[in-house]
């Protein structure tokens, strides 16, 4: 009872914590959006009343209060007679029922105005490049860290710890940029950008070779860019684990090395790597923006970067949501696996007491 | 390491080789930062983004660093100027011979002709005159009318690489030798984009227009005619100026900036910005987290639900979004960086300060009835500190980072100083990868890189002297 107690505690949380991240971007876009609509409505009516030949007889004054009129009727469609406070909210409570509306200037490659669709269209490619890339760095990183911490201060172990150090600081997107300039620029085994070649092969196995194709420099980037502090978070808490008093103790009992490290060593160290690890699944749904514009790779990245050059708030609001979406979603995934893990976590007010 | 004097940890300090690497590229770091009125021109700092201003200065524009040509075993040509001389006569020709000495393996990257129009020439507005320009090259062969055209200009600064006149002239000169390849320049739409100068200065032949022929070393000459048509126009001076094909530590960009000076100015707002944010912020989460774990219960749940709320925010993300409020200074690009910064150290400070507050000297504090504030500041923080400034030091690049970030996303509705990622910003504007002016994109991001790479050193280095025992 106290498990499920809990589970919905944390549950009830992230809802709240989506809310307030939500309701926080509603309200820094209200202005901005609204200007837009405003602006649209002013557009159209200048279509319909004073460039309509149908009304090429009235009055500039008949004219105008004809305007007036339809002014109010479209603000009334838009909601925008409503107190800003509603407005602010339905707007949020829509999005959390992902109903993003219409975009303003984005499509779809379908031709869709639709924001969940646009978005729908991207996540695929981000996840494609992103969490393949992720999965990649988090098994070499998770073995290098191993076979560092096993053989402490040998070449290896110093490597990458240099490595790590040095990747640390590195923009990804730079890193991006410089071997496009290397890889696709002065050598020309890669392409410089892009998803696909244009225009895109028919055939599909093709398709996805030419996909494959374009796909491998960014994966490399990414993986060189980040293994390095996979390697060196895991050697850190192997090494903490291998100097516990168990493992000594498993020696004194002659247990073999190999299985002192799989079978002890392994299974204390695994809690905070999969946290890590279902961090950065979950957090690279969510693309990088810049990476993704440097290598001109169409996924939620570029899609939020294009929507912030366009101005195109709703898309802005849907991504926002979709990201804080995923971290507060792996938040809640941590919660719930620990929970049914360890039976010590309990709920209530006053934790940590 | 409790209870450590700042000698001992200077001492422990230097012991570590990565420590002393991390403070060694710092004092780099911070040396460009404040010398920065020094190792280059002042006002080129100030004036970074007024590219008139650059204009004016005539450096040449996209050339890379001086010191390739020591590498590549060539040289490169240097920036020089010829001041033509000026013929006494009322005739209405003005002519002049100025004869430039090509030496280099790699010719000028561009030729300017300048004229100038004396002040006190008593001429109408609408006065016109014409400029004529013919080329006789070391090989015997002319080049004529590379120049030709009439201006009611006072003062006129043309450029052979991107007048369409001269681009025209050189290159319908070049075709008498390499037919094939006029062909293909028309055939794939080539005339805008390939590079005249070069043609002008190189052998001609088969492949001259296009796959580049050996440069032609010699002496050139460029008789300039000016033809007035007021006797009255008197010129001020005539000049020649052959654009170097390299220039300074880094080289040039697109509108003809020195990089150098970008990235040494650029050292500052990386440097004050990631400093201020890292200690801001990681102070003020110290500080909550402190709080939050010593007065537990509902205060604490609150304090977590806050936390968890303001580290869920997309950071870069709401950066774009604010850019479109608030014309990002520097000050403010710091305060919202402070403002979603802080919650980073929350979680790991309050674990800390949990275990603290159960010590006896803690409860002994209380029973001598020590205030909430005294007992966080005076005797639970001390405890922390040390670690804080770890913690700072691994906060400075993730913060310079984001800036970098923010700025090459923002370009020109970015901040107004000179950072690092707007220089990168500029450079992926201009397609300087796709180009190939790799001296315009290392640079910069090798900064930003270095300068994390120091506070990493230095945190690594600090982390293992201080870190207390109960992290461990």
């Amino acid at each position: 009872m106290a498990l499920v107690r809990y589970l919905a505690f944390r549950v009830v949380n992230a809802l709240v914590i989506l809310f307030f991240v939500l309701l926080i971007t509603a309200v820094m876009m209200n202005q901005y959006l609204e200007d837009q609509i405003r602006a649209e409505i002013r557009e159209r009516i200048a279509q319909e009343v004073y460039r309509n030949p149908r009304y090429a007889t009235y009055t500039p004054e008949e004219k105008d209060r004809l305007a007036a009129n339809l002014t109010l009727r479209y603000e009334q469609i838009y909601g925008l007679d409503q107190p800003y406070v509603v407005r602010v909210l339905y707007r949020t409570v829509d999005a959390m029922m992902f109903d993003f509306g219409n975009a303003l200037v984005l499509k779809s490659s379908t031709g869709s105005p639709v924001v969940s669709d646009i978005i729908i269209e991207a996540i695929p490619r981000t996840v494609l490049l992103f969490t393949t890339g992720t999965i990649i760095t988090i098994v070499v990183g998770i073995l290098l860290g191993i076979k560092a911490a096993t053989r402490v201060g040998s070449f290896l172990d110093r490597a990458i710890s240099t490595f790590a150090m040095f990747t640390y600081s590195l923009p990804m997107w730079w890193v991006g940029m410089i071997f496009i300039f290397y890889f696709a620029i002065l050598l020309k085994i890669f392409p410089s950008g892009g998803m696909v070649s244009i225009p895109p092969p028919e055939d599909p196995v093709a398709y996805a070779m030419d996909v494959l194709y374009h796909l491998t420099l960014p994966l490399i980037v990414f993986v060189f860019v980040n293994f390095g502090g996979w390697s060196y978070a895991t050697r850190s808490i192997v090494l903490n684990v291998l100097t516990e008093d168990f493992v000594n103790t498993a020696r004194a009992k002659g247990v073999p090395e190999r299985r002192i490290l799989y079978g002890h060593v392994l299974r204390t160290a695994s809690p905070p790597i999969v946290t890590s690890t279902t961090l950065a699944i979950l957090g690279s749904i969510g693309g990088a923006i810049i990476t993704e514009a440097v290598f001109n790779w169409p996924g939620l990245g570029r899609l939020f970067y294009q929507a912030i050059l366009n101005g195109d708030m709703p898309v802005v609001i849907g991504l926002t949501y979709i990201s804080t979406f995923l971290y507060v979603f792996a938040i809640l995934a941590l919660d719930f696996i620990y929970a049914l893990l360890d039976p010590r976590i309990k709920v209530g007010f006053g934790g940590g007491r | 390491m409790y209870g450590m004097g700042i000698k001992d940890v200077v001492r422990e300090f230097l012991r570590f080789r990565g420590g002393i690497v991390g403070i060694f590229l710092l004092l780099i770091i911070v040396g460009m930062a404040l010398g920065a009125p020094l190792i280059s021109d002042e006002e080129a700092g100030n004036r970074w983004y007024d590219l008139e201003y650059w204009v004016e200065k005539d450096l040449p524009k996209g050339v890379p660093p001086a010191w390739v040509g020591v590498f590549e075993g060539r040289s490169y040509s240097v920036t020089e100027r010829f001041p033509g001389q000026i013929p006494e006569t009322n005739r209405f020709i003005l002519r002049t011979n100025i004869t430039y000495n090509m030496k280099y393996d790699v010719p000028p990257s561009d030729v300017v002709i300048r004229v100038r129009i004396a002040e006190e020439a008593n001429i109408s507005a609408t006065t016109t005159y014409f400029v004529r320009l013919n080329v006789y090259r070391p090989d015997g062969t002319v080049i004529e009318r590379v120049l030709d055209l009439e201006t009611v200009n006072r003062d006129l600064k043309i450029s052979l690489k991107s007048e369409d006149r001269s681009r025209n002239a050189i290159i319908s000169f070049m075709k008498d030798f390499d037919e094939e390849g006029y062909e293909r320049i028309i055939n794939q739409g080539l005339t805008e984009v390939i590079d005249v100068i070069y043609i002008l200065f190189s052998q001609t032949g088969e492949g001259a227009l296009l796959e580049r022929t050996e440069p032609l070393k010699g002496i050139y000459t460029f008789e300039l005619e000016i033809i007035r048509t007021d006797i009255n126009l008197e010129l001020d001076s005539l000049e020649l100026l052959a654009m170097g094909a390299a220039h300074g530590v880094f080289g040039t960009d697109t509108n003809g900036r020195d990089i150098f000076v970008g990235i040494v100015w650029g050292a500052r707002v990386a440097l004050i910005l990631g400093l201020i944010v890292a200690i801001v912020s990681v102070l003020i989460g110290v500080l909550y987290g402190t709080v939050s774990a010593y007065l537990g219960g509902w205060v604490d749940e609150i304090l977590q639900r806050i936390q968890e709320f303001a580290i869920s925010i997309p950071l870069l993300p709401l950066l774009l979004i604010l850019a479109f409020y608030f014309k990002p200074t520097i000050w403010n690009l710091i305060l919202l960086l402070i403002v979603f910064s802080w919650p980073g150290p929350v979680k790991t400070i309050r674990s800390m300060a949990l275990q603290i507050r159960e010590q006896l000297y803690i409860t002994a504090a209380k029973a001598v009835g020590a205030s909430t504030g005294r007992i966080v500041l005076r005797y639970i923080f001390p405890q922390i500190l040390p670690y804080t400034f770890a913690l700072v030091a691994f906060a400075v690049p993730g913060a310079i980072l984001t800036e970098a970030g923010v700025s090459f996303l923002l370009g020109a509705q970015g901040v107004l100083e000179i950072t690092w990622g707007r220089i990168l910003s500029d450079a992926q504007d201009a397609s300087a990868v796709l180009t190939g002016m790799w001296w315009w994109v290392l640079p910069p991001g090798f900064m930003i890189a270095i300068s994390g790479l120091a506070f990493v050193l230095i945190g690594t280095a600090l982390d293992r002297v201080l870190n207390p025992r109960l992290l461990r």
